[in-house]
């Protein structure tokens, strides 16, 4: 009995210890696709995407300018990088960056994925109307807000009160501020959707319970709402903070890294060296440096949350 | 069982997917001059002016057995493009660029050919451009370029109606400038409109500085690797006089929020909120373009001023001194080649140039201006190129491609006080000079 209630959910198996092949013969296998379908995707997979990582992987420890042939340095490249000043400055902006969105974002998108998810007039025409950003690139949104930020003739020379003399891209603060706004902007919209699903699929007997045990809607909120979305906020999180760490068309199109280096975030520099300073090999360095940190700070964010055991929401209801 | 049997199928079908893929991935040849093909390719930067040509290849196709071939890459990647096929089998055979650096590298991994042995052939190569513009391609001593499309000085642009509000004249010399920014502040007005969110039109008053106060021989000397030219006086001097132009408030405090690139800086000078503007002899098609009434009667144009005490000529310009046609060492037709760049002097070439508001700066161009579009702004610009003792080419091209962006970064911390000038010299001397 055992063993048929294992192979059933393998998933929920234990990590460690040996490998089980389910019984081709077992019930349970019918229907479970075989490792042919994941074929093609896993051939694309690696023809676009894990033999270029491992050319980079190469390229970083070479010097190229795309015109010569290249020369291996060994770790010169990488020990450059060490020292590097805007480096260092460059990875602290990431950060910030990526922190912001997570810190700006995710209570909006919940609140506005937990509204959208209720039966209320007009939503639907609504929750179209906020989903717009997200249906535009982020080119056409860092090159509309470059020009509504315009400080003569934009918002801010209407606003002065606010911003002043309207010099938003040429200080660090303010700068940054923007980006964090624009990409605030366009990625709330995907977010609420995702919390909307994650709403909607809360059963709805937990607020019937609640509501004859005399909660409120802010207690109903805060104590089967958002305990019920932890699994959605995980994975919202999760690719805010992937998708942080990898901004690049805001900065290119809104502040080109600058004043000076100001916004110079990794994934900017790593254009920066690569494609306007045509040095290859710096610039796969910090590709290679951008994607081992994204991966690792992925893999904590999935352990401390328990995403990778995570378990259906719905357990324990029905 | 069944998903056993499925499987060799699937593989098969995959594989011949992926390589499909990579197969038409390789048959993008278009842009290819890959073997002998009996043709030439002709890469040029894709905008407005393929006009023109697309207008000589068919006049040159019409009598030539070797047809040439033009292929457009569109502007904002053309440099990163032409720099990742320049050494495959896709590079053409004669390709544009911006003279100076831009080619320098290509010349020192030996893909281009000097035009020496052409020019022998045929003197008129070289003999009837105009030479300070022709000498921006010539490398170590070789020429590797032949002018194309027309020139693009900087000059000072201005608002008439804002300026004789002021009570101010296009100013002649340094010391009016700075006195017409002051009576320009006392208006209300921002007395210079730059657009800073760009660097590159901040670039420009560095240049001009610099070869005003230095004379042109400084930057020779930096750019050709002599970095003490950063540390001289002529240098600190020319920064000093920057840093009390902007302290002044010249420019406002919002130009690094400013754009030339959307229109941003352009408004400024039209809407009559700013006096002066630095830029490229494009300026005036830009205003045209984007508010014609204001660029047909109010829109006037001086030469750079003129420093007192300086080594440069007041009658020095910089600018992008024009563009260029290289030739790749690998093409099996050098002689066509030939014959198709004799094009480029050509009396068709030149009238249809000006029409679109170009100016050529070949030696025959004088006797086409009349039929310009704007025959007196042509009529002033050829003139300051013609008697140019140097045309200083725009720092970031004159620079290898691999330093503009670091030499960027430094002219607007300098600019806006986040380097000092110490400083900006250490950055500048940072900068790779091949």
């Amino acid at each position: 009995m055992t063993t048929q209630i294992t192979s059933a959910r393998p998933a929920a198996g234990p990590r460690k210890g040996t490998r089980r092949r389910p019984p081709a013969s077992s019930a349970t296998t019918v229907g479970r696709p075989g490792f042919a379908w994941a074929l093609p995707a896993a051939l694309f997979f690696a023809l676009f995407a894990i033999v270029p990582l491992i050319m980079v992987a190469v390229l970083s420890f070479m010097s190229w300018d795309g015109i010569s042939p290249p020369r291996f340095t060994g770790t010169d490249n990488w020990s450059r990088l060490m020292d590097d000043p805007v480096m260092l400055k460059s990875i602290w902006l990431t950060l910030l960056l990526t922190a912001l969105g997570v810190l700006l974002q995710t209570p909006l998108s919940i609140v506005l994925g937990v509204w959208a998810a209720g039966h209320q007039r007009n939503r639907a025409v609504l929750s179209v109307i906020y989903f717009i950003p997200l249906l535009l690139s982020a080119t056409a949104v860092s090159v509309l807000w470059r020009a509504l930020l315009d400080p003569n003739f934009g918002i801010p020379a209407d606003a002065a009160w606010l911003f002043g003399d309207g010099n938003l891209f040429g200080e660090q603060a303010t700068a940054i501020g923007v980006l964090a706004f624009v990409s605030t902007w366009q990625f709330t919209p995907f977010h609420t959707l995702i919390y909307q699903g994650a709403a909607r699929a809360i059963p709805q007997v937990l607020y019937q319970a609640a509501e004859i045990d005399g909660a409120g809607r802010y207690r109903q909120f805060f104590h089967i709402t958002l305990p019920q979305l932890r699994n959605a906020m995980i994975t919202a999180m999760i690719l805010m903070i992937v998708g942080g760490l990898t901004t690049f068309e805001t900065v290119l199109i809104l502040t080109q890294g600058g004043p000076g280096t100001d916004t110079t975030i990794s994934a900017y520099y790593m254009y920066d060296k690569a494609f306007k300073g045509f040095d290859y090999g710096t610039g796969s360095a910090i590709a290679l440096a951008l994607v081992v940190a994204s991966t690792i700070i992925s893999l904590i964010v999935v352990r401390v949350s328990g995403y990778d055991k995570m378990r259906g929401s719905a357990e324990g209801v029905s | 069982m069944k998903t056993r049997a499925r499987l060799p199928r699937l593989v098969a079908t995959g594989a011949t997917l992926a390589l499909a893929l990579s197969l038409s991935a390789c048959g993008d040849g278009d842009g290819g001059a890959s073997g002998d093909d009996g043709k030439i390719h002709v890469l040029v930067y894709g905008d407005a002016t393929n006009k023109v040509e697309k207008q000589l290849v068919d006049t040159f196709n019409k009598t030539s057995d070797v047809k040439v071939v033009l292929d457009t890459i569109p502007g904002a990647d053309y440099q990163q493009k032409l720099q990742t096929i320049i050494n495959t089998p896709q590079a053409p055979d004669v390709f544009f660029n911006w003279g100076g650096g831009s080619i320098k590298p290509f010349v020192k991994a030996g893909l281009l050919l000097p035009l020496d042995d052409l020019i022998k052939k045929n003197p008129d190569l070289e003999n009837k451009f105009l030479p300070s513009v022709f000498n921006n391609a010539v490398v170590d001593g070789k020429p590797y370029g032949v002018p194309m499309r027309g020139t693009q000085p900087v000059l000072l642009f201005h608002n008439k109606k804002v300026l004789d509000e002021a009570g101010v004249e296009p100013p002649k010399t340094w010391d009016e400038l700075l006195d017409a920014v002051g009576k320009l502040k006392d208006e209300g007005v921002t007395p210079i409109a730059l657009g800073g969110g760009d660097v590159w039109p901040t670039q420009m008053w560095f240049q001009y500085l610099y070869d005003r106060i230095a004379g042109p021989e400084l930057f020779q000397k930096a750019l050709g690797g002599d970095k003490s030219a950063w540390e001289s006086p002529d240098s600190k001097k020319a920064l000093g006089m920057i840093r009390e132009l902007v302290d002044t408030g010249a420019f406002g405090k919002n130009y690094d929020s400013v754009k030339y690139t959307n229109g941003g800086s352009v408004q400024l000078v039209a809407a009559g909120k700013a006096g002066f503007e630095l830029m490229g002899s494009w300026y005036y098609s830009q205003q045209l373009t984007d508010h014609q009434e204001f660029a047909e009667k109010d829109l006037g144009y001086t030469a750079f001023p003129a420093v007192e005490g300086g080594k440069g000529d007041p009658a020095d310009v910089a600018g992008n001194t024009n563009n260029y046609y290289s030739v790749m060492k690998k093409t099996k037709h050098p002689e066509a080649v030939a014959e198709f760049l004799k094009l480029m002097y050509s009396d068709e070439f030149v009238k249809a140039q000006l029409e679109i508001g170009n100016l050529p700066t070949t030696t025959n161009t004088d006797e086409f201006i009349e039929t310009s579009g704007t025959p007196e702004y042509s009529r002033f610009q050829y003139d300051l190129v013609a008697d140019a003792p140097s045309f200083q080419l725009s720092w970031d091209q004159a620079y290898p491609q691999k330093a503009s962006s670091d030499m960027h970064k430094a002219v607007q911390q300098f600019f806006n006080g986040q380097l000092d000038t110490d400083g900006f010299i250490k950055a500048m001397q940072a900068l790779p000079t091949e």
